[in-house]
């Protein structure tokens, strides 16, 4: 697949109340997935884009536009090193028809 | 709060979390129910398809005041190609005449009015606030530590109905993590358009819905479908495969991407022209099916819906199967406190043969075998949808070649591509993975 698709564009639609400076989620070792991932499928498998695999081979994590799917954990079997929490009640996504 | 001690706590505010809470706080228990969401419905997310049987044993009159967008009078399932599908089409009155079998809904909507009834039969719904974890006294479950309420609650059973990903019973050591092979990642959008639009571009009445199923390239050879849903005034449109499968797509598809192909098939793209945007969700759908249900039942606790693992991805049914356990696991705890006994592991058991003895694990037992197979069958996605479309343009092409010809042709182009023991070999291994 080569279409550019802007996601930002999609999340822009949703609903968010963030908890800011209390990201949900949390990438444990971030020298595992530069040195050790091969993969870094959650760079293309999060549904927001909310992970990004940067040129210098590093993976940056920004939770704001997260919709809670729980995909970057499970996939993240190799080296179990996203820890994933829901947001405080009534924070994160906030479907407004689900 | 703290000191005050339920009968039952629930955790969740959807379907199954909503028939337990309901079922119980009926019967006259003192229900607790905690929703981490600003409201019930605002974390849920679902196709959806509501089918009234699982809901009529909870709430037989629901339909006067459930808000329902349309009932369901014709069923699609179109097997695709890049630029072409081969479908099948089932349309009958009989749907048209209630009570209605089926229904889209809009699950944001569903859920609050489904807590409203809840909360009428009595029982205590805390909004925004998030279970961080089960409390224990060595083995038995006693309550749940909460992000808010001063923290610890406490209750004879909890009913952990806290979805797919399951985190409470997780975090307490009673199951491991999902397998990426037991679930999909499915992505879904909200399209507004004026009703008149929907009703002409799908031929259908006021109130009257259809339902498009889709499968073949559009997953890209992943285990997966797509849909499109009829809402009154919207259309959804979502596409999910397996997580495993995204995972090792050597195209490293993004779902977004999936999903933006999609819209753009020929075939589709002229039903959801001109449609508004509004919302785009993304949800994980358990569909290990039998084989992947963990252990639901235990000292002080029960699991029910996606917390379970209750779909059957085949029938593409998951809330009724969510429903049908919350309720079986109220009237467990119901028949429990009448017998005056303890919330033990023995008594609780009665939840997991009441589930067995259910369509939900006999439908789920019966497609024990069906994940299986079509992990490991990937034609069924991709070179089958290609040889039926093949074959039907072949064949309905007037070109000046013969019939024989054309029949002969496109018998080559099966056998090509699967072989006669290929195609019989699918044909026996969906055979015996669905009867």
């Amino acid at each position: 697949m080569s279409t550019a698709v802007n996601v930002e564009e999609k999340l822009f639609q949703n609903r968010y109340k963030v908890d800011h400076g209390r990201p949900h989620i949390q990438i444990k070792q971030p020298e595992v997935c530069a040195n050790e991932c091969q993969s870094q499928a959650c760079t293309y498998i999060c549904p927001a884009a909310c992970y990004k695999a940067e040129g210098n081979g590093t993976v940056t994590l920004i939770t704001d536009g997260c919709l809670e799917c729980g995909s970057c954990r499970v996939i993240c079997t190799e080296h179990t090193n996203v820890a994933w929490e829901y947001p405080r009640g009534g924070h994160g996504i906030l479907f407004k028809f689900g | 709060m703290s000191n005050e001690k339920f009968d039952a706590i629930v955790v969740g505010a959807g379907p199954s979390g909503n028939a337990a809470a309901y079922t119980m706080a009926k019967a006259g228990l003192k229900v607790l129910q905690i929703e981490r969401g600003e409201y019930p419905g605002s974390k849920n997310v679902q196709g959806a398809i509501l089918y009234s049987n699982a809901l009529e044993q909870i709430i037989p009159d629901f339909r006067e005041d459930a808000p329902l967008e349309r009932h369901i009078i014709e069923q699609r399932m179109w097997m695709m190609d890049d630029d072409s599908f081969v479908g099948t089409h089932y349309r009958s009155d009989d749907y048209n005449k209630p009570p209605y079998n089926r229904y889209t809904i809009i699950r944001a909507q569903f859920d609050k009015w489904f807590s409203s009834k809840v909360r009428e039969a009595g029982a205590l719904l805390i909004c925004e606030t998030t279970v961080e974890e089960l409390l224990l006294d060595g083995e038995q479950v006693i309550g749940v530590r909460c992000d808010r309420l001063g923290g610890e609650v406490y209750a004879d059973v909890v009913v952990l109905a806290d979805g797919v990903n399951s985190t409470l019973a997780r975090k307490a050591g009673f199951h491991g993590e999902l397998d990426a092979g037991n679930v999909a990642l499915a992505v879904k959008e909200i399209l507004f358009l004026p009703e008149e639009v929907i009703q002409q571009r799908f031929n259908i009445k006021e109130d009257e819905g259809v339902v498009i199923e889709l499968m073949g390239k559009v997953t890209e050879g992943m285990v997966g479908t797509g849909f499109l849903y009829t809402n009154k005034e919207s259309l959804t449109i979502g596409v999910g495969c397996m997580l495993s499968d995204f995972k090792a797509n050597p195209l490293r598809t993004k779902p977004y991407e999936l999903l933006e192909k999609l819209k753009k098939h020929p075939s589709i793209a002229p039903l959801i022209e001109g449609g508004e945007m509004k919302e785009y969700c993304a949800h994980l759908i358990p569909e290990g099916g039998f084989n992947a249900v963990p252990r639901i039942h235990g000292a002080g606790w029960l699991i029910v819906g996606d917390s379970g693992g209750f779909v059957n991805a085949v029938h593409r049914e998951g809330s009724n199967l969510a429903m049908t356990s919350g309720r079986l696991a109220g009237e467990t705890v119901i028949a429990m406190k009448a017998a005056g006994q303890e919330p033990s592991l023995k008594t609780l058991k009665a939840y997991k043969d009441k589930m067995d003895e259910s369509f939900v694990m006999k439908d789920l037992k019966k497609y024990r075998k069906l994940p299986e197979v079509l992990h490991s069958s990937p034609q069924f996605f991709t070179a089958y949808p290609e040889l039926v479309n093949r074959a039907a343009k072949t064949f309905f092409t007037v070109d000046g070649v013969d019939k024989h010809s054309k029949e002969k042709e496109i018998l080559g182009s099966f056998r090509s591509k699967r072989s006669l023991t290929g195609l019989v070999g699918d044909a026996f291994k969906i055979w015996r993975a669905s009867r």
